[in-house]
C-alpha cells in the first residue's frame, strides 16, 4: 500500500489525494492497475515557495475520476512517462512553461517555445515587462535577445 | 524490429519537413519524418507556432474577460469553448446559470458542433484531394454561422455566452432559422455523405489505413471521435451530463473498424445525432430568465473565486477540460486547459509508422486538428 498524506474531496466533487513525490510513481502505477489506464492532464501550480503538480487520472470503465497531488521544493519530480505516454508532452508542456523537471523524461525539450528562451513564462515571478526576441546567429542556432520596451 | 534491421543496412533514410506551410496541415503542424522511399519510418510533431500563452493570459484578467480567450482556441467551435470556460467559471465562483441558459447553451454548443464537423469534413476532403465537397460543407455551415451572427453579431468568435447565463435571449426569428436549418440540413448531410462515400478513390484511401488500437488510444490520452471510432463507447456528455444533456434523447456512435473510414463515418453519424439534439432542445426551450442576476455587468468584476475545480465538456474535437485554481481574489490564479487536440496530435507518432507518405496525410486529416487549441 502507498502512504497517501490526506485524502479529501475537492469542491467539484472529485476526489483529491495528496502523496510526497517519492510516492507518486508507486501510486500512479496502483491506480493504473486498478483501471485509471487514462492520464488526463498534468498540471502545474505555482505556489510561490513551492511547485505543486496536479495528475488528473480516470477510469473509462467505471467511470470514476481522480485528482492525484503532490508537491516539490527543488522544482524536481519522477516523470511517468514510462507508466503513460500521454504524459509525454504533458511534462514537456510543464516544464517548458513552468519549469518543472520531470526525472526520467526521455526528452525533456520545449514544447511550445524555442529551445533558447528565457525563463518560464506561467511562474508567477516571470517578468512581463521585457519583450524577448529570438534571433538566429550565422550557424543557425538561436538565441534571445531583450527589449525593454512596453511590456504588460 | 524494422527499424534495427534498416539501420544496419547501408541505405540512410530521407529526412524530411511536412510543414508549416503546407496546405494539408491546417495550418501551422510541421512533421519531422523520416523517410525509406516512400515509406514513413518515424514522425516527430513540432508544434507551437500559433502559441500565444492563453493560460498566462487569462491569469491577468477578470474571469469574465478570460472568455475572448476561450474563443480563440479551438476557433472553429467557439460555443464549444465557452461552454467548456463556463462550466468550471460558475462552479468556481458559485453562479449557476438558469434553466433557460441551459437549454439555449445546448442548442448553441450543438450547432457549433456541426459547424466544426462540417469544417473538418471539408478540409479533410481538400486533403484528399476532393474539392467540391469542401463547397456543399461551407454552404451548410455559413446557414449555422447566420444563426450565430443573428444572435450574437459575429460569425465565428461570438464571444455570446458569459458568467451566469447567455449575453442575449433567443427570439422567434431565431427560433424559425434554427428550425429551418433542422429541417434542411439532414437531406444535404446525406448528399455530402454520399459524395465522400460514393468516390472510390475516397474509400480505398481511407479503408483500413491508420488502424488505431483502444489501448493505444487510452495510452496516449485520445478523446472524442478518434476514441469512439476505436470501438470505445465513451462521450461526456453521457459519462457525466453537464447543463441538460441528461434530459436529452441522442445516441453515441461507436465503430470498431478502428481505422480512418470509421472516425469518417463517427463524426458524420455525430451530426446526425446533433441534429437530433437541436430538434428536442428547441421544443423542450422553458420561459425565465437567460441571466443569473447576480451576475449581471456592473457586478462581473467583483467576482471571486476561491478553491479548485476541473470540468471537462464534449468538444468537436474530444474531452475538453478546463482546470481553475482561484485563490479569493478577482482574478484566476491559475488556469489550464486540457485540449483534446494536442492529445490527439501526439498519437500520430505511433500511427505514422510504416505507412506511405500519402496516408500520413490522410491520416493527419483524421485526427481533426485545429492549432487555435493545440499550441493555445
Amino acid at each position: 500500500m502507498v502512504e497517501v498524506i490526506e485524502e479529501t474531496t475537492g469542491k467539484d466533487g472529485r476526489k483529491v489525494m495528496k502523496v510526497a513525490k517519492e510516492n507518486l510513481l508507486a501510486l500512479l502505477s496502483d491506480l493504473k492497475d486498478n483501471g485509471f489506464t487514462h492520464l488526463s492532464l498534468i498540471t502545474g501550480v505555482d505556489r510561490k515557495s513551492k511547485l505543486e503538480v496536479v495528475y488528473h487520472l480516470h477510469n473509462m470503465n467505471k467511470n470514476e475520476y481522480v485528482v492525484v497531488k503532490t508537491e516539490t521544493l527543488d522544482e524536481r519530480v519522477p516523470s511517468v512517462t514510462s507508466l503513460f505516454k500521454s504524459a509525454d508532452w504533458d511534462e514537456r508542456e510543464q516544464y517548458d512553461l513552468m519549469g518543472i523537471v520531470f526525472e526520467g523524461h526521455p526528452n525533456l525539450k520545449r514544447l511550445f517555445l524555442p529551445d533558447s528562451w528565457v525563463g518560464h513564462p506561467l511562474r508567477k515571478n516571470y517578468d512581463l515587462s521585457k519583450v524577448q526576441y529570438i534571433n538566429m546567429d550565422e550557424n543557425g542556432d538561436d538565441y534571445a535577445t531583450f527589449d525593454p520596451g512596453d511590456g504588460w | 524490429m524494422i527499424q534495427e534491421e534498416k539501420k544496419n543496412d547501408s541505405r540512410e533514410w530521407t529526412e524530411l519537413n511536412m510543414g508549416p506551410q503546407h496546405p494539408s496541415t491546417h495550418g501551422v503542424l510541421r512533421l519531422k519524418i523520416k523517410l525509406d522511399g516512400e515509406t514513413v519510418k518515424e514522425v516527430e510533431p513540432i508544434i507551437g507556432y500559433l502559441h500565444r500563452n492563453a493560460e498566462k493570459i487569462c491569469e491577468l484578467d477578470y474571469y469574465c474577460d478570460s472568455l475572448i480567450y476561450f474563443d480563440r482556441m479551438d476557433y472553429v467551435a467557439a460555443m464549444n469553448m465557452e461552454v467548456g470556460y463556463l462550466e468550471a467559471a460558475e462552479k468556481l465562483l458559485g453562479i449557476p446559470p438558469p434553466e433557460r441558459a441551459k437549454w439555449i447553451r445546448v442548442i448553441m454548443a450543438e450547432l457549433s458542433r456541426i459547424a466544426a464537423h462540417l469544417v473538418w469534413a471539408g478540409a479533410f476532403g481538400l486533403d484528399l484531394g476532393m474539392l467540391s465537397p469542401f463547397f456543399y460543407c461551407f454552404v451548410q455551415r455559413e446557414k449555422i454561422l447566420r444563426i450565430f451572427t443573428e444572435i450574437s453579431g459575429s460569425r465565428q468568435e461570438t464571444n455570446y455566452m458569459s458568467i451566469g447565463g447567455v449575453y442575449q435571449d433567443i427570439n422567434e426569428n431565431i427560433i424559425y432559422m434554427i428550425d429551418e436549418f433542422t429541417k434542411e440540413f439532414p437531406d444535404k448531410l446525406e448528399e455530402i455523405f454520399n459524395a465522400f462515400v460514393k468516390n472510390d478513390i475516397f474509400m480505398s484511401r481511407n479503408k483500413g489505413i491508420g488502424i488505431l488500437e483502444p489501448e493505444v488510444a487510452i495510452n496516449y490520452g485520445v478523446t472524442g471521435p478518434m476514441l469512439r471510432a476505436s470501438g470505445i463507447e465513451y462521450d461526456v456528455r453521457k459519462a457525466e451530463p453537464y447543463l441538460v444533456y441528461d434530459q436529452l434523447n441522442f445516441d453515441i456512435p461507436v465503430s470498431y473498424k478502428k481505422d480512418n473510414l470509421a472516425r469518417f463515418l463517427v463524426r458524420f453519424e455525430e451530426m446526425r445525432q446533433s441534429v437530433r439534439i437541436i430538434k428536442q432542445a428547441i421544443k423542450k426551450i422553458p420561459d425565465g430568465p437567460y441571466f443569473n442576476p447576480k451576475a449581471k455587468k456592473s457586478l462581473m468584476i467583483r467576482l471571486r473565486g476561491e478553491g479548485e475545480v476541473y470540468a471537462r465538456t464534449e468538444s468537436p474535437k474530444g474531452e475538453f477540460g478546463v482546470y481553475l485554481v482561484g485563490d479569493g481574489g478577482v482574478k484566476p490564479y491559475r488556469v489550464r486547459v486540457r485540449s483534446p487536440s494536442l492529445k490527439n496530435l501526439s498519437v500520430i507518432r505511433h500511427l505514422g509508422k510504416d505507412v506511405l507518405i500519402a496516408d500520413l496525410i490522410a491520416i493527419s486529416g483524421t485526427i481533426d486538428l485545429v492549432f487555435g487549441e493545440v499550441d493555445r
